[in-house]
């Protein structure tokens, strides 16, 4: 396995090659939302809204995505600001199999995360084949701070 | 199903992790239980044990006080949801939280249709005595 790789800057995030257990999907949750207050004025609610339909993509990879495998494989979370659109677009990324389906289960105790991405999310999109699963999130109208706030 | 044991668990959630604090009080024969800090996947089974060990005193109602919550994953969410069917109808079950980590999700996703939620403790107590 790869040396998981990390680096940060006002238009991206990059943290890859993570290894796909809960303590890390938190771990790495904790770093985007640093990220997101140093370079990013965002008012508390959509601050929240992005830190939470992300960790619910890492949370998905974490949880479910190396299920069926023996053991976890590697998680990746790309976050890349555009300046111009005021676009932040965050990808997680994994090469499992996610086993739960789109909208089934929101009556039950689990099977939030993807109704909840959605709800956050100006746009939220999940593209899942053999090679494994990669959830695009979007908001629009993401202000940098004037500064960046350490 | 997929709660396999993972010895690195423990080791990894002790840095700049997931810190949850769980208090448990009586008011009158209501059991309050207090949670302060992140609610998360790696927590959450924290709060559950925490209300499961707050109905066995056959209190007449549960009340999960959110309002010091930073973080809410749908784990917790799942959670709340469980103490609901499992608890009803023999106790009552209320949240309290305010606030856009917390109610705002709650509300997103539709908890809120199966479980009370109450924007304070005083607002939860007086409905829940009535």
């Amino acid at each position: 396995m790869a040396d998981s790789t990390h680096s940060d800057s006002g238009t991206r995030f990059a943290n890859t090659n993570v290894l796909a257990d809960p303590a890390r999907a938190a771990q790495l949750r904790q770093e985007f939302s640093g990220w997101l207050s140093r370079y990013f004025k965002l008012d508390p609610i959509r601050a929240s809204d992005v830190v939470l339909a992300v960790n619910e993509a890492l949370a998905n990879a974490a949880e479910f995505a190396y299920s069926a495998f023996d053991k976890p494989g590697t998680m990746h979370l790309l976050a890349d600001y555009e300046p111009g659109t005021a676009v932040l677009k965050v990808t997680v990324a994994d090469e499992g199999t996610w086993r739960i389906a789109d909208g089934e289960n929101t009556n039950n105790t689990r099977g939030r995360g993807i109704p909840l991405m959605r709800a956050l999310a100006d746009r939220a999109t999940i593209d899942s084949s053999a090679g494994g699963t990669r959830v695009c999130l979007e908001w629009n109208h993401v202000a940098p701070a004037r500064q960046p706030v350490t | 199903m997929d709660s396999r044991p993972d010895p690195a668990r423990n080791v990894d959630s002790g840095g700049a992790g997931s810190t949850c604090t769980l208090e448990e009080r009586r008011v009158d024969d209501i059991s309050v239980v207090g949670v302060t800090g992140v609610v998360d996947m790696l927590t959450s089974p924290d709060l559950e044990k925490a209300i499961t060990d707050a109905a066995k005193s056959s209190p007449s109602a549960v009340v999960v006080d959110m309002t010091n919550v930073e973080f809410l994953a749908s784990a917790g969410m799942g959670v709340l949801i469980a103490a609901q069917d499992e608890l009803s109808p023999t106790t009552k079950f209320a949240v309290v939280a305010d606030g856009p980590a917390t109610s705002r999700p709650l509300k997103l996703v539709g908890v809120t249709d199966v479980v009370d939620l109450y924007a304070t403790l005083d607002e939860a107590l007086s409905a829940l005595r009535s």
